[in-house]
């Protein structure tokens, strides 16, 4: 295992940030860790990357006691924390290079990842600007595309594509897909639920400090999204049509504006074709129809609704 | 290569920028050469021990002293500047120790509180060459003075670093110490003939000692109470080096 932890807990004073995790992460899997703000993944991560120590509990790392020998994890990872973090004054490709310096990369490596990072993070045109004259994207950028100066097993990424554009994000995931496949274990928080999907092998649920479900993307959905959304645009409102769709079993409702439907079903395909008859027996027209999966979001809001909920 | 020396080679290159070699030269090269000749005027000869010295080599002496402390100040920042730009977390999860860190930073403010020294001293030697009275002890006072006051300005700045967050206070705190230091101590004017709080106040601070030393061994004026001046600086030096250091060992992440 990568990542290995046992009952890990973190609190300050009365706060439980981390409430008793465990966590089981294969090598050369990218490792989503899903949580609301203040749900605890940053003390997770900083537990994880040995910035501070848990309040208990175990965390093996590369096969190594995390608390016990903190600077040999260090020397096996790469972390890009959330917070920015630059040297206002050096330049882009300076950075790189003296960051690379600092993990003792020889110049003649130094400079060859130099060249090929400006290239693959889009740098060469800001090459040359100090740190602090850069946009947040592009220090972000600069900030990601450093943390690949040295040779790591483990990368730790919170929130990496914070501030990026579209195109630089995408850039950013597909490098990252590559690096996965090559053998680099990637643990990976996020807010944007596609790109834990898009890019995720497995993805942790975490809120209020505790591990909601552990599972692959595809699994969550059919353990947690049975259900389906189907969408209905009627051409004009039709009052009647309430009064018709209620008589059918298993579903919920939501008439929304009068003109826009929504039914939400676990047996979606029968709820479907019983809607289907009633809009044709009845003349409805219907300008837009559409049955759609529940999606990781709709199923992340409703696991972090629900234990809100629960702990209220 | 060690971690340490890693570090220090950042912490060089992060502070040794052109603005910081040009305030370091310029301005002192303004004090020596345009103040020091400037108040010849005013001031004749300065009685310092047995000796009497002209003007520019007095103020010539004092800027390296004021030098080391400016400099070591500048580059002791270099904490504040890595916690307000996420460097030090950053730091501190790659391959280095705490103790790296803070071990960097103490070598990297010796090593400019050195230069720094031996620059001023290199542009002064002209204004003093006829007081110098080389002797065996005349590198060591210099060397000894440019290390422990390095430490000493050094340590002050990282205290401050670790104290405060914001760029306001920490602005405000940095110049309120500067101005105290530079100008209530004896690096621009003697101690005789000042007022006797003022006077008192020249001995309150740590660059008053600096550069009686520094002085001491440029001039060759060693006595006993230089060699206390030694003992009060090198006893306040530790006393604020094991201070930062606590509160570097301490700092919240």
């Amino acid at each position: 295992m990568s990542v290995t932890t046992r009952s890990l807990f973190k609190s300050y004073g009365d706060l439980v940030a981390v409430n008793g995790i465990d966590l089981d992460i294969k090598p050369g899997k990218v490792f989503g860790f899903l949580g609301p703000n203040g749900a605890g993944k940053s003390t997770t991560i900083k537990m994880l990357t040995t910035l501070i120590p848990p309040t208990s509990g175990t965390i093996e790392i590369l096969g190594v006691n995390a608390i016990k020998n903190p600077l040999e994890v260090r020397k096996k990872i790469g972390v890009v924390l959330q917070q920015p973090s630059y040297e206002p004054n050096l330049s882009v490709e300076k950075s790189l290079e003296k960051y690379g310096m600092m993990w003792d990369v020889d110049k003649k490596t130094r400079k060859q990842r130099t060249e090929e990072l400006i290239d693959v993070f889009d740098l060469r045109e800001i090459r040359k600007k100090k740190n602090e004259d850069l946009s947040i994207g592009q220090r972000r950028r600069v900030q990601v595309a450093r943390e690949f100066m040295h040779e790591m097993e483990l990368l730790f990424l919170d929130e990496p594509t914070v501030g990026l554009d579209p195109g630089a994000r995408r850039n950013l995931l597909n490098y990252l897909k590559n690096k996965a496949k090559a053998g680099l274990t990637i643990f990976y928080t996020t807010h944007v639920l596609t790109e834990a999907e898009y890019l995720c092998d497995e993805i942790a649920v975490i809120n209020k400090g505790k591990i909601l479900a552990v599972d692959t993307p595809d699994q969550l959905k059919s353990t947690f999204g049975q259900e389906k959304t189907i969408k209905i645009h009627l051409l004009d409102r039709n009052d009647k049509l309430a009064q018709l769709l209620s008589g059918i079993f298993g579903c919920t409702l939501d008439f929304n504006t009068g003109t826009d439907i929504i039914i939400q079903s676990s047996k979606a395909e029968i709820v479907l074709s019983h809607v289907l008859s009633i809009l044709i027996e009845n003349n409805i027209a219907v300008e837009d129809l559409s049955a759609m999966p529940t999606t990781l979001e709709e199923i992340f809001l409703k696991m972090v609704r629900d234990t809100n909920e629960s702990n209220n | 290569m060690n971690p340490t020396i890693r570090l220090v080679n950042r912490n060089l290159t992060i502070s040794l920028n052109p603005g910081f070699l040009v305030w370091q030269v310029i301005f002192p090269i303004v004090y020596i050469f345009v103040a020091g000749f400037a108040y010849t005027a005013l001031i004749d000869s300065v009685q310092f021990g047995e000796m009497s010295l002209d003007y520019p080599a007095f103020i010539a002496s004092g800027m390296i002293g004021f030098n080391i402390m400016n400099s070591t100040l500048v580059s002791g920042i270099i904490i504040w500047n890595d916690r307000k730009h996420g460097m030090f977390e950053q730091i501190l999860v790659g391959p280095f120790k705490r103790s790296h860190y803070i071990l960097s930073n103490v070598y990297t403010i010796a090593i400019v509180g050195l230069i720094s020294a031996a620059l001023i001293t290199a542009i002064g030697f002209p204004l003093f060459f006829k007081s110098v009275q080389f002797n065996l002890l005349t590198i060591p006072f210099l060397v000894f003075a440019s290390i422990v006051g390095s430490i000493l300005f050094g340590s002050i700045a990282s205290i401050i670093s670790t104290r405060l967050r914001s760029s306001e206070g920490f602005n405000v705190m940095i110049n309120t110490v500067f101005l105290f230091f530079a100008f209530v101590s004896t690096a621009f004017y003697p101690a005789q003939g000042a007022p006797e709080p003022l006077a008192t106040g020249f001995y309150l601070n740590p660059l008053t000692y600096l550069v009686d030393i520094i002085r001491a061994g440029i001039f060759g004026t060693f006595n006993e109470f230089v060699m206390l001046e030694m003992a009060v600086l090198v006893s306040v030096a530790t006393i604020l080096f094991v201070v930062a250091i606590k509160l570097l060992t301490k700092l919240d992440l």
